[in-house]
């Protein structure tokens, strides 16, 4: 069948929502486009979740159509009859400023990875950029000063394997660019997670997808980054301007405004609903609406252009669909898009039992009148990505940061006032210092967990004291996923951000706060802070990976915790003669029953080490010892989900990322740590738990100890322990 | 492994886990069940992420025939789910070592695919007994990506047996897990590989060699650089001479960069430019 014809059929079987398709001279939003082009894949049902950029299939081809109407003239332009590109599939590609290059992300046949290969349109000449052949790179774009920017799973840091998802399970996307002509390749620092599909802005700087992870942070967000890879910051997504869980292939409408898609993280093929992000406050000038002013979360605002279309991952309905994609043709107030959409489902489970997969189209969609004008859709074919085939101005070349200019070999990281903040309110003088954690997952080495917890693996890097004008700074190490925490003079954390960022070799980023409100401006005192004064504070920036672990498990010598061996002997010598699994007052006990089944569990307070026996009562943390179980417990989002019926006294004792929460830490009331540790001064006003109980208090090291555990996560596992 | 095993696998799981619907991020055993039934990796394979924190008599049963599924995966993905329940993984473990020792051709492939999932370290010697065994290529294969899976250089021992297998996919899986073990100091073993008679070994190689900036296979990658039939294994031991960085291979790479291939000449031109 050919693929007109088929498109007519499937218009017409599908009943949709259409109107007559547009042709070359009706002077609508495609009126002055000679000719689109688009990438075709062949049909398939594995595109994973939103991350995952593996899916082959062969057959995938980049295609012209002139002009841009259904009866247009459909002309391939990569890659018929190249050698060595039979088998190709092509997952994403761009074009360049001047519209006589295309870039494209192909895998040449099943044992391959995806690379970078550069079209010249006017010979249909192709070359390979010069890329790790063992690593997958896709979603290249062009950048202004002739360069590519792009994902990949290639390492930026010699000799260590790249992180995996949140999940522990999928190696992740990462930020690289490199010159058109294949040289200079350079590779970004790492989230801990994904960063997936870069766009370019009219500003020259980037914008990204980010899965931000971090306890119960699990989402996609929009975030802005320049393209040498530095001064990351949240667009959209977060404190409270989000729709739904990812935001992903954004693009540009106008200056502070992007069409993106929103969606599940899973089995919506990547598609979702078409929203329309203004990152800073709205105006209008020639019928052109920006939102590039006061941009910033606070400021953000959206419109949703699919009303119907799910914003989870159940399945969508027919005439409804999802969109793949989407590109503005203008900046209207409602904008002209091409789009890429299916009918149906679009959801993988049920397509997979009706033996479907979607047929993304592509269409010219009325976004005001809601109404899809149908172009092309090859029955066979995912139709994906169309744009005009046309030049566009290209942004200013923004120049590389600047060096931090004190060690150009480590991140500078700091805050001018780290009381100034949108999300904590802390008292005058409550602030003692910043603690600053290194973030890794389980490539490492680990059995694919850290804990009972949803926390990655954390090591302290250092602890930056807050200078008298409130500011403070610090040397890291570049290119770690690191996260912050405002501690008191106790230790424990005040504030938990909870996500990770990291920089690249050389880069400063120097906050206003922490978190300060992204809607102002932070003013520092006269002259430099403090805290540049003073100098930053050496948090290991030039400590290979794998020294960054304790040799002692001090105040100043802890940097990861692992629980058997940082841990259990303080229990093993203080605590478990009396909290020893035998129920009773000291050993309080609880039962899940799952309601459904009749069946149950009980466990018992028990901080003795070893592994739990079985036999008592594993009702699912296996394998970690009772005190670990009895302390952190079930993962609490697992227990805030779970249809299960808790009698008992259930409590978790130690709460991820929050020791003066945590009711071990409140009990046994921990003593001063900063800036001198004093066994005479008691962070709480309650009588410590060493007091009735009569066992020998802990020491100073033993309570931080206790802390740093809760605050990094309440994890089983860190470097000093790990398995291998 | 067999279908009695497994029963009774599942059965002493069974007996040593009380069984709540634990249902951690929002999975079920029913949507476990139901996308299994829908015949859709990419739905199967969702529901056992989601199923991260879920605990239940049927999600054993399930997970554990998912650990025999025919698509690797899936595989994956179901050991993945045990090596989060360090009991059930131990108790696993225990069986796929069984059956290594004794098992076809297709449970020993799916025993090794776990081990590897776990990253069960421990178990690289029943891994290397399983592969003297003289088991079938599609075993030897995947207890090679097992090795490389658990990415401790004690696998390199049974990454070199891998290097030195009769079949071509074991080679290629073998040098290409080389790269990737934690530490990994270099490729001198993987060298003698770029003369391999079989394409797809040779670029693997080529790739390993540069990646881990092997010199000694420098000379050898100048050759293949200008006279491997191969696009695939010139470019990659174009892109290789680059990272090794050595002036001595600009010849060759000047020579490469006028290959026929588009997979070649942009690559030859690129790594020409980064030789020291």
């Amino acid at each position: 069948m050919v693929p007109k014809l088929a498109h007519a059929l499937i218009i017409a079987l599908a009943g949709l929502v259409v109107v007559p398709s547009c042709n070359s001279d009706d002077g609508g939003a495609l009126g002055d486009v000679k000719s689109l082009v688009f990438l075709q894949r062949p049909k398939r049902n594995e595109m994973g979740d939103i991350f995952q950029y593996t899916s082959y299939r062969p057959g995938g081809r980049i295609v012209e159509l002139s002009p841009p109407t259904a009866d247009g003239k459909l002309r391939v332009l990569c890659c018929d009859n190249i050698p060595g590109f039979e088998k190709v599939d092509i997952s994403g590609y761009d074009l360049s400023f001047d519209a006589t290059q295309m870039v494209f992300a192909g895998k040449l046949d099943g044992n391959q990875h995806y690379g970078l290969f550069v079209l010249t349109l006017a010979d249909g000449k192709v070359e390979q950029l010069r890329t790790d052949p063992q690593r997958d790179y896709v979603s290249p774009i062009f950048v202004p000063g002739n360069k590519i920017m792009f994902t990949t799973t290639a390492v930026v840091e010699p000799g260590a394997p790249q992180f995996r998802d949140e999940y522990e399970r999928g190696v992740t996307l990462q930020l690289g660019i490199i010159n058109s002509d294949g040289t200079g390749e350079e590779l970004g620092p790492r989230n801990l997670s994904h960063r997936v599909f870069p766009t370019l802005l009219s500003d020259g700087r980037v914008m990204i997808t980010q899965w931000d992870h971090l306890g119960q942070m699990n989402a996609g967000h929009l975030h802005i980054i320049r393209p040498d890879m530095t001064s990351l910051r949240e667009a959209f997504g977060k404190e409270s301007t989000g729709i739904t869980n990812s935001y992903l292939k954004a693009r540009e409408i106008s200056p502070g405004r992007v069409i993106a898609i929103g969606s599940s993280r899973d089995r919506t093929i990547q598609s979702g609903t078409l929203i329309d992000i203004r990152l800073g406050k709205p105006s209008t000038k020639d019928g052109v609406v920006s939102a590039e002013t006061d941009a910033a979360e606070a400021n953000a605002s959206y419109k949703i252009y699919s009303a119907n279309v799910p914003l989870g991952r159940e399945p969508s309905s027919p005439t409804v669909g999802r969109y793949y994609d989407a590109f503005p043709l203008n900046a209207k107030e409602f904008p002209d898009l091409l789009v890429s959409w299916s009918d149906g489902t679009v959801e993988s489970e049920t397509l997979g039992a009706a033996g479907l997969s979607a047929n993304f189209g592509i269409y010219l969609y009325d976004t005001k009148a809601q109404v899809r004008k149908p172009i092309w859709d090859d029955p066979e074919m995912w139709d994906l990505f169309a744009r005009p085939l046309q030049s566009r101005t290209a942004p200013p070349e923004i120049p590389a940061a600047a060096a931090n200019g004190i060690d150009n070999a480590a991140f500078m990281i700091g805050s001018i006032n780290v009381y100034s903040s949108s999300i904590a309110k802390f008292d005058a003088g409550s602030v003692y210092g910043v603690r600053v954690m290194e973030g890794f997952s389980s490539e490492e080495g680990f059995p694919r967990n850290f804990g009972s917890t949803m926390f990655e693996g954390h090591a302290q890097l250092g602890i930056s004291k807050v200078q008298n004008d409130n500011s403070w700074l610090a040397m890291v190490p570049p290119n770690v996923p690191i996260h912050l925490q405002a501690i008191d003079k106790f230790g424990m954390s005040l504030q938990n951000e909870p996500v990770w960022f990291s920089g690249k070799p050389g880069e400063a980023s120097v906050c206003g706060g922490c978190h300060e409100p992204r809607d102002r401006s932070q003013i520092p005192n006269p002259g430099v802070t403090d805290a540049f004064v003073v100098g930053p504070t050496q948090m290991m920036p030039h400590t290979p990976r794998a020294a960054r672990q304790s040799t002692t498990y001090t105040r100043d010598g802890i940097i990861g915790v692992p629980w058997d061996l940082a841990l259990q002997p303080i229990f093993n010598d203080k605590c478990v003669s009396c909290h020893n699994g035998v129920a009773g007052p000291a050993n309080p006990s609880y039962t899940i029953t799952d309601p459904a089944t009749g069946a149950s569990a009980t466990w018992v307070f028990d901080l003795r080490g070893g592994p739990v026996n079985l036999a008592v009562g594993d009702f699912m943390m296996d394998g970690y010892s009772a005190s670990y179980l009895s302390l952190a417990g079930p993962d609490p989002e697992a227990i805030e989900r779970a249809k299960v019926m808790i009698s008992g006294n259930f409590k978790v004792y130690m709460r991820p990322t929050d020791a003066r929460g945590s009711e071990v830490i409140r009990k046994l009331n921990p003593v001063l740590q900063f800036p001198e540790q004093n066994a005479g001064v008691r962070a709480f006003a309650t009588s410590p738990h060493s007091a009735s109980a009569g066992f020998t208090e802990l020491s100073p090291n033993e309570f931080y100890r206790m802390i740093l555990a809760a605050d990094m996560g309440a994890n089983f596992y860190s470097r000093e322990n790990k398995p291998q | 492994m067999n279908s009695m095993i497994r029963s009774f696998v599942v059965a002493a799981l069974l007996a040593t886990s009380v069984a709540p619907a634990w249902a951690g991020k929002g999975g079920s055993a029913g949507q476990i069940k139901s996308a299994v039934a829908s015949g859709s990796v990419d739905a199967i394979i969702a529901e056992i992420e989601r199923a991260e924190s879920l605990m239940c008599s049927e999600c054993i049963d399930v997970m554990t025939n998912l650990l025999d599924h025919s698509r690797y995966e899936v595989r994956e993905a179901a050991g993945w789910w045990f090596a989060k329940r360090p009991s059930l993984r131990l108790m696993m473990i225990d069986q796929m070592v069984s059956d290594l020792g004794s098992g076809t051709g297709v449970s020993v492939r799916n025993a090794a695919d776990f081990l590897g999932s776990v990253r069960a370290v421990d178990k690289l010697g029943a891994l290397t007994a399983a592969y003297d065994r003289g088991v079938s290529a599609e075993a030897r294969l995947a207890i090679v990506r097992a090795a490389g899976e658990i990415g401790s250089r004690s696998g390199n021992a049974l990454l070199l047996k891998g290097l030195a297998d009769a079949d071509a996919g074991v080679r290629t899986m073998a040098v290409a897990s080389w790269r990737d073990m934690s530490g990994q100091a270099g490729a001198a073993s993987v060298v003698a590989l770029l003369s391999d008679t079989d394409a797809g070994v040779r670029a693997q190689a080529a790739a390993t060699v540069g990646g881990l900036r092997e010199l000694s296979g420098r000379a050898r990658l100048e050759t293949l650089v200008v006279s491997d039939p191969e696009a695939t294994v010139r470019r990659n031991a174009a892109w290789a001479l680059g990272e090794l960085g050595q002036k001595e291979s600009a010849a060759a790479l000047d020579a490469a960069s006028g290959d026929a291939s588009p997979l070649v000449r942009g690559v030859a031109k690129a790594a020409r430019r980064s030789l020291r």
